[in-house]
């Protein structure tokens, strides 16, 4: 005779971490500003179609005009988009180190809850370029050599009138800037989405993640 | 009075919808009366013949052992089981080769992860490459209460979705091995697909309410347990947990009389 079925234990959910590195800067006032505070709310959206994935992605948002926490790490089901204004200089430096720091600080986090997590993602969105006395080149030595480490993994896209070149000198080799058509926020929110719902559900050894076509932006020369 | 084991699969969620076949392996060979062997393999997703390179893994390790091992040589220090276990992975890696070349593809289609125990009754020796779980009731049989021992932790990296395979370069370096004494009435091998349901990760302990239902089946006749265990498998309950392919090993040194 079989008595009883197998219970099971509650474990937190894996997490999938990603800090978006917004460029709030005076440049984008206007239209840029309202296209990506609207991408922010299609990106909720879209990572809440995936039950799991809206209990997995983890969100963070920095912003730099200056360089703030206006979102602390939350996952997608508890996430109220913030309104981000736009105003002040371009720190760019200073915020690609708060992001690192505020990764770190997330990672010791989960492994003292016991949460196993996947590799983070930064994503980062500006259109300008760093103030001259930003210490973006010791930023950018800083994020090439985490990404070596496998720490995490980084993208920049850049909005017309950004400054790709010095971008370019930012992000790791093997993953240039992307310049963003127009203003379309939209599509790289979804992109970004689907993306997020693909590692979030990769398993252990499993298939390697395929990320989806770029069809929001190009990469420059 | 002997062992009395189980072996069981179900393909994954994730697997079905794509018709994706079972990557899942896992099997048994009772030896002697007081000797089992077990070994459970997981292919790796990315792996094009996965589900090939897990059950040749698997039965290459008990033919291997079979011939190797017998109830008078038994791995009786960490360091003769961990050589012991070297050979199997050695010929396990071989055999894996030789199908790559004759199925002309690579090595690495054929990746899986590899979970082997050597069991009597008073000694488990084990070995374990990549992610899984083996646990084993150590509490001595007339015992009230059941006391579940994880033998070793999932090889891992810092993130949840990688881990190691047999066919790792480094796979020998990351090979798990350890011997215990004790009491061994139940011992319990899976793969990562029940990883989340059956283990707190927080502190890494087997959580009893999983797995004493599971050791009671085997109290039942074979082939009820085995419908029971299958049934488990594939119920929606679980598979609301867990989109993965799914493999339980069972086995039980029974001194009771069958029913």
């Amino acid at each position: 005779m079989l008595v009883g079925q197998p219970e099971f234990v509650e474990n937190p959910e894996n997490r999938c971490p990603v800090i978006l590195l917004l460029d709030t800067s005076s440049s984008m006032s206007g239209e840029p500003i309202s296209a990506l505070n609207s991408g922010l709310l299609a990106f909720k959206d879209a990572v809440l179609q995936d039950e799991q994935a809206a209990l997995r992605v983890d969100v963070a948002i920095v912003s730099f005009g200056p360089v703030q926490l206006v979102q602390d790490f939350v996952t997608i089901d508890q996430f109220n988009p913030p309104y981000l204004e736009a105003r002040g200089l371009t720190p760019m430096g200073e915020a690609v180190n708060y992001a690192l720091d505020l990764l770190e600080t997330r990672k010791s986090t989960y492994k003292n809850n016991g949460i196993q997590y996947y590799r983070p993602w930064v994503f980062m969105i500006t259109d300008g370029a760093p103030n001259p006395d930003s210490p973006w080149q010791q930023a950018a030595d800083r994020l090439r050599s985490a990404e070596m480490q496998r720490k995490l993994s980084f993208f920049a896209v850049g909005v017309q009138g950004a400054d790709m070149a010095t971008l370019k000198q930012i992000t790791p080799p093997e993953r240039p800037p992307l310049l963003l058509n127009g203003l379309d926020f939209r599509a790289m929110f979804q992109w970004l989405s689907d993306s997020m719902v693909r590692v979030s559900s990769s398993t252990v050894g499993g298939e390697m993640v395929v990320l989806p076509p770029v069809g929001w932006g190009q990469i420059t020369s | 009075v002997s062992w009395k084991a189980i072996a069981c699969s179900a393909v994954g969620k994730r697997h079905l919808e794509r018709q994706v076949p079972c990557q899942d392996y896992g099997q048994y060979a009772i030896a002697a009366e007081s000797l089992i062997f077990g070994a459970v393999a997981d292919g790796a997703g990315s792996a094009k013949h996965a589900d090939v390179g897990a059950k040749l893994a698997v039965e290459t390790a008990l033919e291997k052992l079979k011939a190797q091992v017998t109830t008078t040589e038994l791995p009786t220090t960490e360091s003769s089981a961990r050589q012991l276990f070297t050979t199997v992975v050695e010929s396990v890696v071989i055999a894996l080769q030789a199908q790559s070349i004759m199925g002309d593809y690579l090595l690495e289609d054929l990746a899986c992860t590899l979970l082997i125990f050597i069991a009597t009754p008073e000694q488990i020796a084990a070995m374990q490459i990549g992610d899984g779980f083996i646990v084993m009731n150590t509490a001595p049989k007339n015992a009230t209460q059941a006391e579940y021992k994880l033998l070793f932790r999932p090889d891992r990296g810092e993130y949840i979705n990688e881990t190691c395979f047999v066919t790792s370069d480094y796979a020998l370096e990351q090979m798990q091995v350890g011997l215990c004494s004790g009491h061994t009435q139940f011992v319990c091998a899976s793969t990562d697909g029940l990883e989340k349901v059956a283990i707190r990760i927080n502190d890494w302990q087997p959580f009893a309410p999983f797995f004493t239902p599971l050791a009671a089946c085997l109290d039942a006749p074979l082939d009820e347990a085995k419908t029971y265990l299958q049934n488990f498998l594939e119920s929606d309950r679980l598979n609301a947990r867990t989109d993965d392919d799914k493999t339980l090993l069972l086995c039980q040194y029974d001194v009771r009389e069958e029913l």
